[in-house]
Formats: C-alpha cells, sequence, structure tokens
C-alpha cells in the first residue's frame, strides 16, 4: 500500500466522526432508511452553546486540564531528571512505581481514593480533582520527558554553569529551550488526559465540580443523538485544535513523546 | 547532598503515584478482603475470592468474563499490532520522511475512546449509516440484512473500536523507532541481497519490536481494564471483566461491593502477570 | 544479587502498602456525629422558608434528556428564584447509582455535612441508601403541599416493595405502556397481552424485543413481572408478602413463556436491548416494532425530543400493566436541608404538577399528587384540564385505569432478575 493511500485513509477514519456527529447535531428525527436528515434545526446546538451548565462546566475543565498540565510538568521534570540522568539504587522501582497507574483499571482505584480525599477534605474541590488526574497523567510526562533527557547533553549546562551562569538562568536558557519540544508535547498529552477524564472527576468531583465529560456522558445515558453529537463536538474542538498547533512538535521524533493508546 | 537532592526532585511525584494511587489501591483491597465498615463489617475475610472464582453464579460469570476479555483484548491487541507492522514494512524503504502519517496519527488521540464508540455505533449499526447506504443502494431491504458488527455476541464491535484506535497510537511509537536509521539499515540489506521478507525479518522487526511490544502491552493491559467502550458497543452478555466489575461495585445490594472490588483487583493481578511474563520473555530472548 | 535487590523492592512496596491501609484504618474508627440539620421545625413552615432563603439547592438528577432538564430549569429553577430566594444547582448524573456511591464514601469518610441535597431516586437506590440508613427521616408526610399526597394508597406508601415511612415524597407517577408507530400498524393489529405478543413475534420474526431485566433498568424487569401476572392468571395473588412457595409454583412456567419467545425475537434473543433508550433507537429506525415508556404522555415527550417517529402511539395490554409512583429524597448529609425541604414541596404545588404532565413541556410523568384531594376549584380545574390535553400520542386514560397494577414485594425482583439472567439470557 502506498504511503499516500494510508495517510488518506486515516485521515478519513479521523473525519468519519467529526462529520457524523457534524450531521447528527443538527438533524431532526433522522432514522432508518433516511439517507440525509430532512429536516433541520439548530436550535439544540445553540442551545447548548448558551447553556450556562455547559459554559461553567467549558471552563471547568479548562482550568482543571491547564492546571493538570502544568502541576504535571512541575513535578514531573525534576523526577524524570534524576530517574534518567542519575543511576541509583531502586531507580527501577520507582520506575516500576510510576509505571504502575498506566495498567491498574481506574475502576480498581477510582472509589478508594474517593474515600480518601473526602476524608483530607480535597473531594469536590478544583484542586481535588486536579491532584486525582495527575495519577493517569504523570507516568505519560514522566516517560514522555524521560526519553528525552535520555537523549540530554549535560554539558551544556555545564558550560554555561562554568561561565558564571546561576542556575535559575541555566534552567531557564539552557534546559527548558533543548527540552521544548518534549515539554510542549508532554504538557498536551497531560492536557488531553485530564480532559478526557469522566471516572476520577466524577468519584472526586462528587457534583461539586462539573467537567465536560461528564455532561457528555449523563447525555449518552439519554439517547438524544443531537444531544450527543452537539457536546461530542464541543467536547472534541479544543483537543483537535491544541494537537494541530503542536502537531509540528509531535511529529518529530526527538520530543519522545509517549502517547496514550 | 547529591542524594538529598536526588531524592527532592523524586519527592512530588512520587507523593502523588505512592500516596494518591497507593493508598486508593490499598483501600481497594481492604475492601475487596471484605473491609465495609459502613456496613459496621470490619472483619476480613477471603468470601468475596471465593464468590468470585467458586461462587455459583458470580463465579460461572467471572470464567466466561475472563475469556471474553482475554478473547477481545487479545484479538484487538493482535489485529492492531499485525496491521501497524503490514503497514510500516510496506512504506518503511520507500518513504524518508513520515510527517503527515504522524500528525493525522496524533490527531487521532483527540478523540477519546467513548467518543469514538458513539460515532461507530452511528455508522455501522443495523440502522447506521452504511446500512442506510447499503437501502439506498437496494442491497437491502430491511436493517435486519445488514451484518451484526456491533452491540454482537462475539464482542465484534468492541474489537473493532479498539483496533481503529489503537492502530494509529502503534503507528506512532513505530514511526518513533522506524524514523532516525530504518531506512538506511533496509538499503543496506537490500544492497547486500536480502529480499523482503528478510528485510522485514531481519531488519524491520528488530527495530520496531521494542516499540511495538511496549505499545501493544500498554494496548492489551488498556483495553482489558476499560469499561467505556464495551458499555457502548458491548452487550449484557458475553460481558467484559472490567463491565462486571463496575456492576457489582454499583449494585445497590451493597455487600457486592467487596466482589466489585475483588474482579477489578484480580484483573489488575492478571494484566500485570501479562505484562511481567512478557517481559521475561523478551529478556530470555536477549540474553541467550 | 538480582534475586536478593528484587525481594528487597518487593518488602518496602508492601511495606508501603500496610502503612497506607493502617493509616486509613486508624481514621475510620472515629464515630460519625449525628447531622446537625435535625434543627429544621417542620411545624413551622415558614422558618424552613426562612431558613432556605438564599440558599443554593444540590438537586442531583438523572440528565440524560435534554427536555426533562429544561423542564426542570425552566419550571422549579425559576420559581424557586422568584418564589424563595433559592438558586437550583441542578447535577446531571449519567447514572442515579452514582449518588448513592458518593454518599456511602461520604458516609465512610465519617462526613456529617456531603454534597447532595435532593436526589430524584428509584425504588432500588431508594432500598439502598434505607438500608444504609442515609436518608433524611420523617419530612415526607410533612411538607404542607404532602396534603395532595395520597398516603393511604399502597402504590404511594411502598416503593418497589419497600415501605417509604416519609423518608421520601412523590414527584409524579408512571405506568408500562408500550409504543407502536401507527404509520405502520392499526390498532386494531396490535396485542393485548403477553400471549398474543407471542404470537405477533412468531408471525413477525426479528421485530419484537425488550430491555433485559437488570439493575438499572426496572423496565426490563418489569415487563417480566407484568408476564408472570399473565402465566400464573393473576396479579392478585402475587399482592402482599413475599411468598416463595407461589414463586417456586410458577417461575418455570415463566423461563418456558420467554425461552419459546426467544426464538421469535429480535436477533433471536441472542442479544437484549439494555436500556430504554436502547429500544428507543431500535424502534425509531424500525428494526422492531414496538418500544416501552413509563410517561402517562405516552410517546409525547420522546416525540418532542426526537427520539422516535411522530406518527408514534401509546398502548396498553387488556391487563396487568404496572404503574407506581416516583420520588425525591433528601439525604441526612444535605448540606442545605431546607432548601431541599422547600424543592420537594414545590415540586407537590398543584399548578407545577399540571405542568409536568404536559408532553409539550418535556417532562410527561403522572400526577404525583391525587388531584381529587386538591380542594381549590381553579387548581383542580387547572389539573383536569391538563389531563385531558395529553394528546394522540398518549394511552387513553380508560385503558390505563382498567390494566393498572401495582408493584409487588421487592424480594421478587432480585429473583426475577437473577433468574431471568440465568434461565433466559445465558442458556
Amino acid at each position: 500500500m502506498s504511503y499516500r493511500i494510508i495517510v488518506w485513509v486515516l485521515a478519513l477514519i479521523l473525519l468519519v466522526p467529526i462529520a457524523i456527529f457534524l450531521v447528527y447535531a443538527f438533524a431532526q428525527g433522522w432514522f432508518f432508511p433516511a439517507l440525509w436528515p430532512e429536516r433541520w434545526d439548530s436550535a439544540l446546538f445553540l442551545r447548548q452553546l448558551a447553556d450556562p451548565q455547559l459554559r461553567r462546566a467549558f471552563g471547568q475543565s479548562l482550568i482543571i486540564a491547564t492546571g493538570v498540565s502544568m502541576l504535571a510538568l512541575m513535578f514531573g521534570y525534576p523526577a524524570a531528571r534524576v530517574l534518567e540522568l542519575q543511576t541509583f539504587r531502586g531507580r527501577g522501582l520507582i520506575y516500576g512505581l510510576f509505571f504502575l497507574p498506566t495498567v491498574v483499571p481506574s475502576v480498581a482505584t477510582g472509589i478508594g481514593l474517593n474515600i480518601v480525599f473526602l476524608r483530607l477534605g480535597l473531594a469536590g474541590t478544583l484542586l481535588g480533582v486536579m491532584l486525582v488526574h495527575l495519577i493517569p497523567v504523570l507516568p505519560y510526562v514522566v516517560l514522555t520527558l524521560g526519553s528525552s533527557f535520555a537523549r540530554y547533553d549535560r554539558n551544556y549546562e555545564h558550560q554555561a554553569a562554568v561561565l558564571g551562569a546561576s542556575p535559575w538562568f541555566v534552567f531557564w536558557r539552557v534546559s527548558v529551550p533543548m527540552l521544548l519540544p518534549s515539554l510542549v508535547v508532554a504538557g498536551v498529552l497531560a492536557f488531553l488526559i485530564s480532559w478526557s477524564q469522566y471516572v476520577l472527576s466524577l468519584l472526586i468531583g462528587g457534583g461539586k465540580i462539573i467537567t465536560l465529560p461528564m455532561l457528555l456522558f449523563s447525555a449518552a445515558s439519554g439517547g438524544n443523538q443531537s444531544l450527543i453529537a452537539s457536546l461530542s463536538l464541543i467536547f472534541i474542538t479544543p483537543l483537535l485544535l491544541l494537537l494541530g498547533l503542536v502537531a509540528r512538535y509531535l511529529g518529530s521524533p526527538a520530543t519522545g513523546a509517549t502517547p496514550r493508546p | 547532598m547529591a542524594k538529598l537532592r536526588r531524592w527532592l526532585g523524586l519527592a512530588p511525584a512520587s507523593i502523588i503515584i505512592i500516596g494518591l494511587f497507593g493508598g486508593s489501591l490499598g483501600y481497594g483491597i481492604a475492601q475487596s478482603l471484605g473491609w465495609l465498615p459502613f456496613l459496621g463489617q470490619r472483619q476480613l475475610s477471603l468470601a468475596a475470592y471465593r464468590n468470585v472464582l467458586a461462587g455459583e453464579q458470580l463465579g460461572s460469570q467471572w470464567w466466561q468474563a475472563l475469556l471474553f476479555s482475554l478473547w477481545v483484548s487479545l484479538a484487538a491487541t493482535l489485529g492492531s499490532a499485525l496491521i501497524c507492522l503490514g503497514l510500516l514494512s510496506s512504506i518503511a524503504e520507500r518513504q524518508q520522511q513520515y510527517r503527515g502519517l504522524s500528525t493525522i496519527s496524533n490527531l487521532h488521540l483527540a478523540i477519546p475512546h467513548s467518543v469514538w464508540a458513539m460515532a461507530l455505533l452511528l455508522v455501522l449499526s443495523q440502522s447506521g449509516i452504511f446500512a442506510r447506504l447499503g437501502f439506498a443502494l437496494g442491497w437491502l431491504d430491511q436493517p435486519s440484512d445488514f451484518p451484526v458488527l456491533v452491540r454482537d455476541r462475539w464482542g465484534s464491535g468492541i474489537i473493532l473500536a479498539y483496533i481503529t484506535k489503537e492502530v494509529p497510537f502503534l503507528l506512532l511509537l513505530g514511526l518513533a523507532s522506524l524514523h532516525q536509521q530504518g531506512r538506511d539499515y533496509l538499503l543496506v540489506a537490500q544492497s547486500l541481497g536480502a529480499n523482503r521478507w528478510q528485510r522485514v525479518r531481519l531488519v524491520l522487526w528488530p527495530l520496531l519490536a521494542p516499540s511495538l511490544i511496549g505499545g501493544s502491552l500498554l494496548v492489551f493491559s488498556f483495553i482489558f481494564g476499560a469499561y467505556e467502550v464495551p458499555a457502548l458497543v458491548g452487550v449484557r452478555y458475553p460481558e467484559m471483566l472490567a463491565t462486571m466489575a463496575l456492576e457489582l461495585f454499583l449494585n445497590p445490594d451493597l455487600q457486592a461491593r467487596a466482589e466489585g472490588m475483588a474482579v477489578s483487583l484480580l484483573m489488575s493481578l492478571i494484566i500485570l502477570a501479562v505484562i511481567g511474563l512478557a517481559w521475561r520473555w523478551r529478556r530470555a530472548e536477549h540474553q541467550p | 544479587m538480582h534475586t536478593r535487590k528484587r525481594i528487597w523492592n518487593l518488602a518496602v512496596m508492601l511495606g508501603l502498602l500496610s502503612l497506607i491501609i493502617a493509616s486509613c484504618g486508624s481514621n475510620a474508627a472515629t464515630p460519625t456525629s449525628a447531622p446537625s440539620s435535625t434543627s429544621l421545625d417542620l411545624n413551622n413552615w415558614a422558618s424552613i422558608e426562612q431558613a432556605a432563603n438564599g440558599q443554593t439547592v444540590n438537586w442531583y438528577i438523572w440528565g440524560g434528556s435534554d427536555s426533562i432538564n429544561r423542564f426542570v430549569d425552566e419550571f422549579y429553577g425559576k420559581a424557586l428564584k422568584e418564589r424563595y430566594n433559592i438558586t437550583l444547582n441542578r447535577v446531571p448524573m449519567a447514572d442515579t447509582v452514582d449518588v448513592v456511591n458518593q454518599l456511602l464514601s461520604e458516609k465512610e469518610a465519617g462526613k456529617t455535612t456531603g454534597a447532595v441535597d435532593l436526589i430524584w431516586i428509584n425504588g432500588e437506590n431508594f432500598a439502598s441508601l434505607k438500608q444504609a440508613n442515609l436518608l433524611r427521616a420523617n419530612w415526607g408526610q410533612s411538607l404542607p403541599n404532602s396534603n395532595y399526597v395520597n398516603w393511604a394508597n399502597p402504590a404511594v406508601n411502598l416503593d418497589f416493595g419497600e415501605p417509604v415511612e416519609s423518608l421520601e415524597s412523590p414527584w409524579s407517577s408512571a405506568q408500562f405502556q408500550f409504543i407502536y408507530d401507527s404509520a405502520k400498524l392499526q390498532a386494531s393489529e396490535l396485542p393485548r397481552s403477553y400471549a398474543a405478543l407471542k404470537d405477533y413475534a412468531c408471525a413477525n420474526p426479528g421485530k419484537v424485543s425488550y430491555i433485559a431485566p437488570g439493575p438499572g433498568a426496572f423496565q426490563g424487569t418489569r415487563f417480566v413481572k407484568q408476564a408472570l401476572f399473565e402465566v400464573s392468571g393473576g396479579a392478585e395473588q402475587w399482592l402482599g408478602k413475599f411468598n416463595q412457595q407461589l414463586w417456586d409454583q410458577w417461575s418455570p412456567k415463566l423461563w418456558d413463556y420467554f425461552n419459546q419467545l426467544e426464538a421469535c425475537l429480535w436477533r433471536e434473543g441472542s442479544t437484549y436491548p439494555k436500556t430504554e433508550n436502547e429500544l428507543h433507537s431500535l424502534f425509531a429506525n424500525g428494526e422492531v416494532d414496538f418500544s416501552i415508556t413509563q410517561a402517562i404522555a405516552g410517546a409525547g415527550s420522546l416525540i418532542k425530543e426526537n427520539l422516535v417517529p411522530a406518527s408514534a402511539r401509546a398502548f396498553v395490554f387488556d391487563d396487568n400493566m404496572i404503574g407506581d409512583f416516583n420520588y425525591v429524597a433528601i439525604p441526612s448529609t444535605a448540606p442545605n436541608p431546607a432548601a431541599a425541604l422547600v424543592l420537594a414541596n414545590l415540586i407537590l404545588d398543584p399548578e407545577l404538577q399540571a405542568a409536568q404532565i404536559l408532553p409539550e413541556n418535556g417532562f410527561g410523568l403522572g400526577y404525583g399528587i391525587d388531584p381529587t384531594k386538591v380542594s381549590d376549584p381553579a387548581l383542580a380545574a387547572k389539573l383536569t384540564n391538563a389531563a385531558q390535553q395529553l394528546g394522540d400520542a398518549a394511552t387513553p386514560a380508560s385503558d390505563l385505569a382498567k390494566s393498572l397494577r401495582s408493584d409487588i414485594a421487592a424480594e421478587y425482583q432480585s429473583l426475577i432478575e437473577q433468574g431471568w439472567d440465568a434461565n433466559v439470557l445465558r442458556k
């Protein structure tokens, strides 16, 4: 198969859900065997856009996902640096521990966390939801930054230090620029995973924090295709935009992106 | 000093993973052992595990769900890995840059599994878009003439949903390892007279194997443990383990919570065992 | 060397885990103190309205229907703000059972003030929360508007067979009905009993299905329960206390019926729709001929939400159609119990009750109150009027009344679900 065909087929597979949601979001009573909707109505879609609850959920999702990517980078950077640039006893164990959340189903951890967080007074707060999102997010950030540190040449840092640069200066002017693609990609991955999180937000948010996936899932339970399609579109658009923006970083192998299945 | 800095660097992330993740896991283990304080139950026992593995109704449900989960996860994982390998081997020699392919594959990451499953349902169900196309073309007279692709007994809807989602994911991993030297090696092999099959087996596979196997293990454990897709494009029976666990957990009968926890912990053990085995096997292969 | 290192690693992990478990365990022993909110005096309603002034009521409610969401916001949200200065925070849930879990976790964590003020609850979840002692007690029959409720009716004071005992307050009523497409079928062709349904299914193979009974799909359980009434010769004998002998006598006949029916069903019964909406979708796309609803407005609200074609109509069998009430409950840990009480009371307001049954308002379930108990002539007229404006898509009131049966003891519920699972689904 030629390269071009593969790219086009993959693009088509990506476009199908978007196209079908676009049609369903504005279709009215579109049933078998009608190939094309007879009645169109944008009222439902527009109502969703204007709905205060949806706007709030969108805002909260945005705050949470942004916060999570910031925190994940702040926590993940030093960890990845230590794990990749130093050899020490227990390194494998720690890597293994960081890897665990990617394979243990969230069903197994979700409810227990709920109780722990209620005890700590974090349930139902934005901070609590962000912290809990870090569990599925951090492994990917550490792995992504780690594989980029594996290629990292520390001599640049040493040279800067020898020339009298402060550690802070070295960090901002040497390390960050060198790792920028990887940092951007890790941040985007973190945003993506956090944005799509349903169970953990539901359990820790406890209804006080309402995020977009919660609206989407409750709509899905009602089977109204136009509503599901509208919310799905609102849900995936920011992700597509974001990934489109950083596509050039993502495409380069130097970032060491470790995507999520 | 260096030691202190090392632990300081690791501390924030470790606190999240060990403290929060480990804590919740510990809680889950306690619950599966029948520690249900809200029912005034504080005595530990293995009853939940006994019920799940050998109970009259739950036991048969568990083994059937285990088989079905294994079938779906293995079929979807192998399917995606083979398709990915096939695609990569068909383009590896001709292509120098994979910019377009990796951009498209990356954009696929933007669609969460649940949303993807809902879209698939609209396209592939017996009254979906494809069935309507078939009707318009006169190939079928009613929905039941269309093949059952989603919500069927063999889980083909679930498998299909995962394969279409995981192929781009594995492609990304494969492309990363192919990118640097892949083509050069292949060209060398070709000039040394290796035929196509030899090139795939002796050059491409060793190059791709680490990332593809690693990726496939991630895919396997993800599919084995996730429940959104089976909930949307699966059926009540046969069900996957994740669905069974959640159903037990959400059962209004509170005693079922321990059993739900037991199921999800057993699932985690199975996943870890599979990964451990694969790890050993890889190591054994590399140390002749 | 290698193995020793591994053993060391394992020991560290186990040590950490036991530490974590131990730290959780030590906290759990702290006794939960009684909720502070019991001080509200239901005999002095004005004081409750005063306490509720300025509060926000967090109503956890199934959020899958756009039209119900809008009905709640428009009718209750506005009235709460205008009349009582209460803000309604509608929390949409994919499944109400999530609230049960939330409350259980709050209890386990020792919280006395939670996040949930009011829940739209079904019988299964009510039984769970009652069992776990998580509901606010002694208020349902003390609301001012509960005078309009016919508490003497067993269909009101039992919820899925579980005594209500003033732990919840009704919102609306429902009755099992089928939906057909009047563009495809004449009313005279419709089956009017389970026996006739089997004949219809076998004359039109693949065109009939029903919702798989099970937790979260009470409509399917009810479908089977009603068949039990028919094959055993009548519903009366099943009323009253649970009777194991009666169940043992008739359940084999029940599974016989369903196994005979199976071969004629959609996909020959190899799979069943899991939810009401899956069945609506099969029906709307012509895969099956009948759907199932509980709404007094019949297919009206579904048509309005474009879930089924405009030609959809509702009908019932001649007998054995189970009807019941649904309720709202207040958790004992509600942070704003006063506002929750005001809302529960508002729900019983005859004017809003008259609004809720009209299909154009998007809710479509029946009266939670008894219209004959409303003495104000203007309000009574409103209720009577609304009942006459249900439109063509509703089942005629006389048909509903003729076939109405009340639900039976809660024990049968799980027997039916497990029995169907073992004898029909996995057979």
